[in-house]
Order: structure tokens, then sequence, then C-alpha cells
């Protein structure tokens, strides 16, 4: 059992300072740690084991323990194993040593877990507001347990400004968003330019926080939280909802019928096609090259056709439940699919060879947007950044879920780490992926499709789920709790962890090229932003107005111009 | 080389022709189980409240009146068209239908609303769900060899008349 | 006085008459043929005209620091274009034959570029001042190209009048014309950024700069520059027939030579075609490789000069 022969090792290791520890699965491993040896035990974890890190989470246990609860989450993706590093904080000294001087991937995981909890990282270099508006009054923390979810504190000010860094020397400052026609959301990033180069940026996200997290814990059920958590991406939406009912199951040890595990995977997979799709037009339209943006959107549309036709809608497909799916895939359906994968193909196919000897979309992208080996271990890029640096990280055979290890595919790697590589990553893996559907097509069971469910779920139990999105990893944890909702649920998009490499992405690089690094990440801002917020509905309708944003961008750039 | 991949680029583009769909020209076909607006058939309908009960939106609510009288109210602005509710009604007194043209300037047309009368027990007076829909016509208004029922019934028509009141539903709840 | 000044009154409303009315309709095609390439439906052809029409209706707003010089640059940006329609041979002779000469025809192209400068550094905004010092590095590499051409015809024919240097001047040499095909190439590998079209319009970069200097505008003043864009198109194509395919559209007097003039417009008419192919099937250029593939091209330019000047 190789989580059993890891905590051996880490007992080995660290001997005392080791609480406690859980196996739930020979995949899983939870450590509870003291609070002083967290930062040794994760250096150790991430230095000398070679792990990657995976995420953050902050917990208020009060009401059931007394305490704060935190977990490092790390991946052993050669082992085939997740582990969770666990500390409990006393409620009135909720401190924690940083580890992100260690590990910089957890930069902004401790500074949200700032500002939602309270919890404070201590030692953490760049200590500002990650989510919350800078009018938000301090000791407020949403995601406590005492605060209610519809709260608005009185003393918050909607008008503050952002306090921006001091811009270095020599540099003119070009904002880049929120108000920006390649993003689709908002985003802003701070541009310090010399003429054409970027010297660096500063990030400003966030903004469209919805309250996800907490509205999960507070007032929805087990079963309507996939529902919501479709809702969190505009394209990964059945990624999040089968990451948050398989944390569920595990948590609750419940076996899902295999049929169901089928169709969850065929429509990941619809799913993963229609995203690349999407991005290969969306790259070339940022280049300029909208002619290939328009094929890839009609070569990509009978996906969104057959999808309306399994699940009764383009993208929001509902189709997951805790314990199984809601709809079948009938024998007419499982043709159709697969004229539709054949045509797909064909189509594919030409385009891909049109497009590897395209030395126009080359000049534009290779060497652009460079995220080499070093940065992708230690900010923990993932998804096609990492492959196409020769990383060679993917959940589905790392972390198998679904059906999974029941398929046969390979993972698509590039060598060159910049914006061609992950080009040619994304438009290979859509071979890939027509492969995984037609195996699943071809192997699907008959059976029942919902595990039925005859008493109510454990309560207190943590479960853990990677699922790949077409973006990277998307981990989701939840710990069950009474009333027929979760206790805690975090979602870690991969984005989160995209965004973090994109300033030394861009940095010496020129404006030109800021937009097209930026989409190589297949920047997914609803995903990132999803955490906690507060439904304003009992005050004003939003926090900004999109015509205060607008101002707002406006009145800087004036400002900036002026002062230059 | 360069030129020879844009002219197979030019050829795939060419080779597809116009893609272009007529809509809204023409009507679309639309898939047989497409999740389109709910459809409330009162008819059927039990007031067993289980559709508001798994609603994620927390769109349809619930508003006894008095004993007999149950108000279900679908208000239709932040309905996902998840079709939970269609899942769950034990009578299929709800059908995803295929209407997604929505778009309107005034919320009220979106909504539904339903005037559910329960049945009651004849020994306690309490309601229960009736069997079929066809056994809740047949005791509607018919009811009365109980003062006390009588009673609540014209003060439920009383109620019923001023529109105003019962459309005044607060939203909040939790 | 005689027929000439009337000639050229006449002569010069004709011309630019003539592309007022049919640059939108350039434009149209451009779309058109686009969209049919892109798989697309497209929109009318003569939509650009429905388009300015609507932006002329618009309310003007002065935003951005110097409106009046914001205002200033669009009225240039329009009247440059249609100057230089009334010096190019459409068919006919041009009326401002014996009144003006390619130097003149070399500063008034250079001009219409630095209309667009003059609009991006009046407006002063972030994106607009990025956008116009890319049109101020491109303009300095690409203008040498047409005026090299324009002296290599005349070092060829030993004039500098209009209706002798835009007659296929380039070519008229003794033995093989190096220098004109090697002009032709030149031409045609820069052509798009002359009329700024993808992979060369890059100060206009919608994706990367929000439309660069023309985004503090608006309204007419915004219709003012787009009409400029679709006259420059048919402008320059116009241009380009002249200089090196004149076959078949010899002017002479008007009235003389209809089907002179049809061939014209229609030798137009496939330059556009080619356009647009090329601006559908390309991705944008970044403002470093751009300039230096013109640096390159203005070596060959100079090259071929060199050729000129001894006959070649």
């Amino acid at each position: 059992m190789i989580a059993r022969e890891m905590f051996e090792a880490f007992k080995a290791k660290f001997g005392p300072l080791i609480e406690r520890a859980d196996m739930p699965s020979d995949r899983r491993l939870f450590v509870y740690v003291d609070r002083s040896a967290v930062q040794f035990v994760c250096q150790h974890v991430f230095r000398e084991l070679d792990a990657r890190y995976v995420a953050t989470i902050g917990t208020d246990d009060r009401p059931f323990s007394g305490k704060f609860l935190v977990a490092h989450n790390f991946a052993f993706d050669k082992d085939h194993v997740l582990c969770s590093v666990l500390t409990q904080l006393p409620e009135n000294d909720p401190k924690i040593d940083s580890i992100t001087k260690m590990v910089p991937a957890a930069s902004w995981a401790e500074r949200e877990m700032r500002d939602l909890l309270g919890i404070e990282p201590v030692g953490h270099q760049y200590m500002k507001r990650l989510v919350l508006p800078d009018g938000w009054p301090e000791g407020h923390h949403p995601l406590r347990k005492d605060v209610p979810w519809n709260e608005v504190p009185e003393n918050y000010n909607p008008d503050s400004e952002f306090t921006f860094d001091e811009a270095p020397a020599g540099c003119t400052v070009v904002p880049f968003g929120p108000f920006h026609p390649t993003l689709d959301e908002p985003a802003h990033f701070r541009l310090y330019v010399e003429g054409e180069m970027v010297r660096g940026c500063e990030y400003r996200g966030f903004m469209v926080h919805r309250g996800i997290e907490k509205l999960a814990e507070s007032v929805m059920s087990y079963n309507d939280i996939p529902m919501l958590a479709e809702r969190i991406c505009g394209i990964c939406g059945c990624v999040h909802s089968v990451a948050y009912v398989q944390a569920v199951e595990e948590a609750a040890a419940l076996k899902v019928p295999p049929r169901a595990e089928y169709i969850r995977t065929i429509m990941l997979e619809l799913e993963r096609l229609h995203s690349h799709l999407l991005w290969v037009g969306l790259a070339c339209h940022i280049v300029g090259f909208d002619t290939l943006f328009m094929q890839s959107f009609r070569i990509r549309e009978p996906i969104m056709w057959i999808a309306e036709k399994i699940s009764g809608n383009r993208k929001t497909y509902a189709i997951c439940l805790v314990g199984g799916v809601r709809r079948d895939i009938t024998h007419e359906i499982k043709a159709e699919l697969r004229l539709v994968l054949d045509k797909l193909e064909a189509e594919w196919r030409a385009v891909v060879s049109a497009v590897s000897q395209d030395r126009n979309i080359q000049k534009r992208t290779c060497g652009v947007g460079v995220a080499d080996k070093s940065l992708v271990k230690s900010v923990g890029l993932l998804g096609p950044v990492a492959r196409s640096a020769g990383v060679e990280i993917d959940c589905r055979r790392d972390h198998p879920y679904a059906a999974y290890d029941r398929v046969e595919f390979d993972v698509i790697t590039a060598q060159s780490a910049d914006v061609w590589g992950r080009l040619i990553v994304r438009m290979n893996e859509v071979f890939e992926s027509i492969r995984i559907i037609r195996q699943c097509l071809d192997k699907m069971e008959d059976g029942p499709l919902q595990l039925e469910i005859k008493d109510e779920l454990p309560v207190g139990r943590m479960g853990l789920s990677s699922v790949e999105a077409p973006r990277g990893e998307s981990h989701h944890f939840v710990i069950t709790g009474e009333n027929n909702r979760p206790r805690r649920w975090r979602v870690r998009a991969p984005t989160y962890q995209n965004l973090q490499g994109v300033p030394m992405m861009i940095k010496d690089q020129q404006i030109a090229d800021m937009t097209i690094s930026l989409g190589s990440i297949d920047p997914c801002f609803s995903c990132t932003d999803r955490l906690e917020t507060v439904d304003l509905r009992s005050g004003t309708t939003k926090v900004w107005s999109q015509k205060q944003l607008l101002e707002l961008t406006w009145k800087k750039t004036r400002e900036e111009t002026k002062t230059k | 080389m360069s030129l020879l991949s844009k002219l197979e680029e030019t050829l795939i583009c060419l080779k597809a022709g116009r893609v272009t769909l007529p809509y809204p020209a023409q009507a679309r076909p639309l898939p047989e189980n497409f999740r389109g607006r709910p459809i409330f058939d009162a008819t059927k309908c039990i007031g067993c409240a289980g559709c508001a009960n798994n609603c994620p939106a927390r769109e349809i609510l619930v508003f006894d009146v008095c004993q007999e009288i149950r108000i279900l109210q679908y208000l239709g602005r932040r309905c996902t068209y998840c079709g939970r509710c269609a899942d769950v009604c034990p009578e299929k007194a709800i059908t995803m239908s295929q209407e997604f043209e929505n778009a309107t300037n005034r919320i009220a047309d979106l909504g539904q609303k339903l005037d559910i009368f329960m049945s009651t027990c004849q020994r306690c007076g309490r309601c229960f769900k009736g069997a079929a829909a066809l056994e809740e016509l047949k005791m509607k208004g018919y009811r009365s060899d109980d003062i006390q029922n009588e009673r609540w019934i014209y003060r439920a028509h009383a109620f019923l008349e001023s529109e105003p009141a019962v459309d005044d539903i607060p939203i909040e709840l939790d | 006085m005689d027929g000439s000044v009337i000639w050229r009154i006449v002569g010069g409303v004709l011309n630019v008459g003539v592309v007022l009315l049919i640059a939108p309709l350039g434009q149209g095609v451009l779309r058109k043929v686009t969209a049919r390439v892109q798989s697309r439906q497209g929109p009318p052809l003569l939509q650009p005209y429905f388009d300015l029409l609507k932006l002329l209706g618009k309310e003007d707003i002065e935003s951005g620091e110097t409106p009046a010089m914001q205002r200033f640059a669009a009225y240039l940006s329009l009247s440059t274009v249609l100057a230089v329609a009334c010096l190019v041979p459409m068919g006919f002779v041009t009326p401002m034959n014996g009144a003006a000469d390619i130097i003149l025809l070399i500063y008034l192209l250079t001009l219409c570029s630095i209309c667009t400068l003059l609009a991006g550094l009046a407006a002063g905004s972030t994106y607009s001042l990025i956008g116009a010092s890319r049109e101020m590095m491109s303009m300095i590499t690409l203008e040498p190209l047409l005026a090299i051409a324009l002296i290599v015809g005349a070092v060829h024919t030993g004039s500098f009048r209009l209706d002798t240097v835009l007659n296929g001047s380039v070519y008229q040499v003794a033995g093989f014309p190096w220098s004109g095909l090697i002009m032709l190439a030149v031409m045609v590998l820069s052509f798009q950024a002359f009329v700024q079209r993808v992979p060369f319009d890059i100060s206009e970069a919608e994706t990367e700069l929000m439309e660069g200097p023309l985004m503090e505008y608006s309204g007419p003043k915004l219709a003012l520059f787009k009409y400029a864009l679709m006259a420059k198109l048919v402008v320059y194509s116009a241009l380009f027939v002249r200089m090196f395919v004149p076959w078949g559209s010899e002017f002479t007097f008007p009235l003389a030579g209809p089907v002179f003039w049809v061939m014209f417009w229609a030798k137009v008419f496939i330059v556009v075609l080619l356009v647009t192919l090329v601006a559908a099937t390309h991705a944008r250029y970044r403002i470093d490789q751009a300039i230096r593939f013109f640096a390159g091209l203005c070596a060959v330019a100079l090259g071929a000069l060199v050729l000129a000047s001894y006959g070649f």
C-alpha cells in the first residue's frame, strides 16, 4: 500500500512532529502535524520528495473542533498519491508559518486564506489583499462560520480605490484591463512598460468573485451543488461538477456504478474537445488570424449539438449528481456521436497539418510566453502550460478517476515551453480525446445510472479529487457536514496557479505579446475568482457596476498619461 | 513552406462553404430532451413542494395560505433550467419545454403560479396528499361538514381575491 | 479661360467623386469575400455606406487631450487621400497633369500616414500613443518603398510628370526590366502595409491595442477616418495598377476610351480581391518583425534604384 509506505517514511523522518494520519485508501494520505513543523514538513515534501504543490486550504472548524484547520495539499504524480499536510490552529491565535518562500506556488492561496478566514501566514513577503476589495473593513472575514452569507459590513466603502504598487523607475504604466477587447472576463494587469518591452506587471483580479463556496456551506445541499459547480466556469463546467461529486463520493465512500463512470468520462472528454477547439480559434484571433478562428468554431459546432442531444444543453450539462449521472447515452446517440467524431477527426487533421507548417503563426508564437521547467515546478503551473515545457503531468493518468483507468491514451508533450508548444499540445490532445471517447463507447457496460443512497452521508469526512480540466488540474476538497450540505468546499481551478506564472512569462517581452502569452494559459477568470463574496442583493446590486469599472479605467489612464 | 500551408488553409475554408444558419428567420429544430423553460401543470400537481426543496436556485416558493390552500410560485428569474424539479416531481407535473427564447422586459412574464387546493382528511381535517389528481377534483370546495373548515374556506376566498397580498410574497428565504 | 482649366475642375471632381462613391463598395467587397473565406454569410455589399451614415449621425463627443487637433487630423486624413486621388490617372488623363508632379504625390502619400500619427498623438491616451509610435516606426521604413518605386520610374523616363511616370514607367528600359520587376516584387510584398490590412495593420491592432490611434474617436470624426481608410484602399490600388500593370487601360482624352476606363477599374477590383485574400489568410506580425521586413525590402529597393540608374 503506497500511502502506508509513504506514511512510514514520514514517521521515520519526522517522528513526534506528526500527530495523526488518515489513510482512507492507498492513494490518499492525510497527515496531521504540529503547527511548528509545517514549514519543515512542506519543504521536505516539496523539495526532497519532489512532490507537486496542489493547493492550500483554510477551514473554520471552530463549531466542531474549536480550532482552525489549514491543509497543504501535494501530489505525488508518479506514485499516484494525493497527500494533505494538515495543521490545527487555536482559535485565539490563527497564525501559521508561511510556506511561500519554499513553495512560491502557495503565494495566492495564503493571501486568500488571510483575506477570507483571517488565518495569518507569518513571513509572507507580499501580504496584499487578493480577494476582498480594498474598502472592506479589517477583521470581517466572510468565510468564517459566524459570518452570515449575505452580510455586508456597515463600514464597507464601495468607492475606495485600489492602491497600486510603485512603478519601477523609467517605466510607463500601461493598464491592461479590466476592460479590454481580448479578455472576455475582467482582470487587471498593470504593465510596467519601457518602450515596447514589458518589464514587470501587477495583477489585480477577483472581480467576479461570486461567493460560491460560502453559498455551498450555508444554503445549498449536496445535490444542489453540482448545478452551482457547473457554473463556476464558462467552459469547464462539467469538470467542476464531476470533481465535486467525486470528492463527496470519496469522503462518503460511495461506489459509483460503472456505466455512470463511462458517461462522466465521455462528457468530460467532449468538454475537452470543445474547449481546445475554442482555444485554438481564440489564439488565432488574438494574433489577428480571424479565418482560423472562424474555422475552428465551425468545426467545433457539431460537438455542441451532440452535447445538447445528450444532456439538454450545449454547455451546462447538469448531468452529475452525487452517486451517478442523470441521463443515459442511448444507442442512437452513440451512433450519432461516432459519426460526429469521425467527421471532426478528418477536418481537424487537415487543420493541424496546415497550421503546423504555417510560418506566419509560428513567427508570432515561437519564443513567446516562455515558462520553462523550473518555473513550472516552483509556481506549480499545470495543464498544457506544463506539458509544453516537457513536464509530463496529467491527472487522468496520474490520479485516475471515472473510467480513465480502463482506457488507453497518450500524454502529449512538447519541448519548446512557449505559446507554439501549447498550441501543438492542445491541437494534438484533441485526437487523444477522440480516441478516449471511442474506447468508452465500445467498452460501456449496461447497468444503473445512479447509486441508491438510502442513508444520510457521514459527517466530518474529507475527500480530495483532482480532475484534468482542459486547462490543467482542477482540485476540489470537501469536508462533509450536517444538514445535507458540506462543511467546507474548496475549489482550486487550474487558472489559479497558471495566472501566478503570467508575470514571469511576460517579463522582457513586447506588449504585443502580452495578450497571446496571457491567452496561452487559456485563462478562465471565473474559475479563478469563484470564492467567497457577499450576496449584495440586500445592499446594492453589484460591487462595481460596469460603468464604474469603465470610468475607473479611463480615469486611471488619463491620470497616468497626465503624470507621464 | 508557409505559402503551401496558407493554400491548404484556404482550401479548408472554401471546401466548407457557407455555414451560417438562417436563425432567427427560420426556427432551429431542437433535440427531444432539450432543457428549456419548465412548465408547471396545476392539474397534476399535488402540492408536495418537492420541486421547491430541490431547486438549486431557490426559485420555487411555497406559501401556505391556510390549511387547504397552497400556493406554489415559480419565479423564473434565476432559473438555471437544470430540470431537477422535473426529475423529483412524483406526478410528472413539470415538463422541461423547448422554450428558450425567454427574453422579456417584464419579469412577471417568466413566473408561473399554481394555486393548489390540498385535500383534507375527513376525520382529522388536516391535509394529506391526494392519490391522484382526479380525487383532488372531487373534493374541491365541497367539503363543508365542518364549521371550522367552512370558515377557513371562506377566509381563503377573501384572501385570494385581494390579489396584491398574495403577490407580495417576500423573496428572502432561510 | 481655355478648356484645360475646365478640364482640371471637371476631372478633379470626377476623380474625387468616383473614389468617394466606390471606396465603401471596395470595403464591402473586402468584408464579403473575407466572410466567404471564413465560411460565413458576411454583411451586405452596401453595408459600409450604412456604417458611414450611422457614424455621421452620431453625437460628436470630445474626448482625448487635444480635441482641436483631433478634429484637424480627421479632416486632414480624408482630404489628403482625395488630393492623391486627383493626382492619379484613373482611366483618363489626370486632371493635375501640368500642375503637379510625382514629388508632390510622394509628399501627399506621406501626409496620409502622418494623419494617423497626429490622431494618436492628439488623443493622448496610453494605447493611442503606443499606436502612434508604432505608426511612426513603420512609416519610416515603409514610405521610402513607394517613393523609390516612383523615382525608379522617373529615372527611366527622365521626367517627373504624372502621366509619364504613372504609366508603367518602371518597365521602360531598353533591355530586360530588372529594376521594374524587383520593384514589382517589393511592392507586392509590402502592399498590405500601405492599405493597413493584416498582416501589417499593426498600428490599429484591435486585439492588442484597442484600435490604437483611433481609440478616442467616435461619431463623425471616426466616419472621416474610416472613409479615408476605405478611400486609401482604392487609391493605392489605382496607383499600383497605374504603375505596374497599366496595359489595356491606356488613358486617352475622356469619353474616347470608356473601354480603357472599365478595364482600369476591373484591374483595381482584382487588386482589392487579392488584398482581401491575403488579409484573410494571414496572422498579424509584430512591429519589430514588420520593421525588419521592411528594412530588408528597402535595401532591395535601393539596389533596384542603383540598377535603374545604370539603365537596367
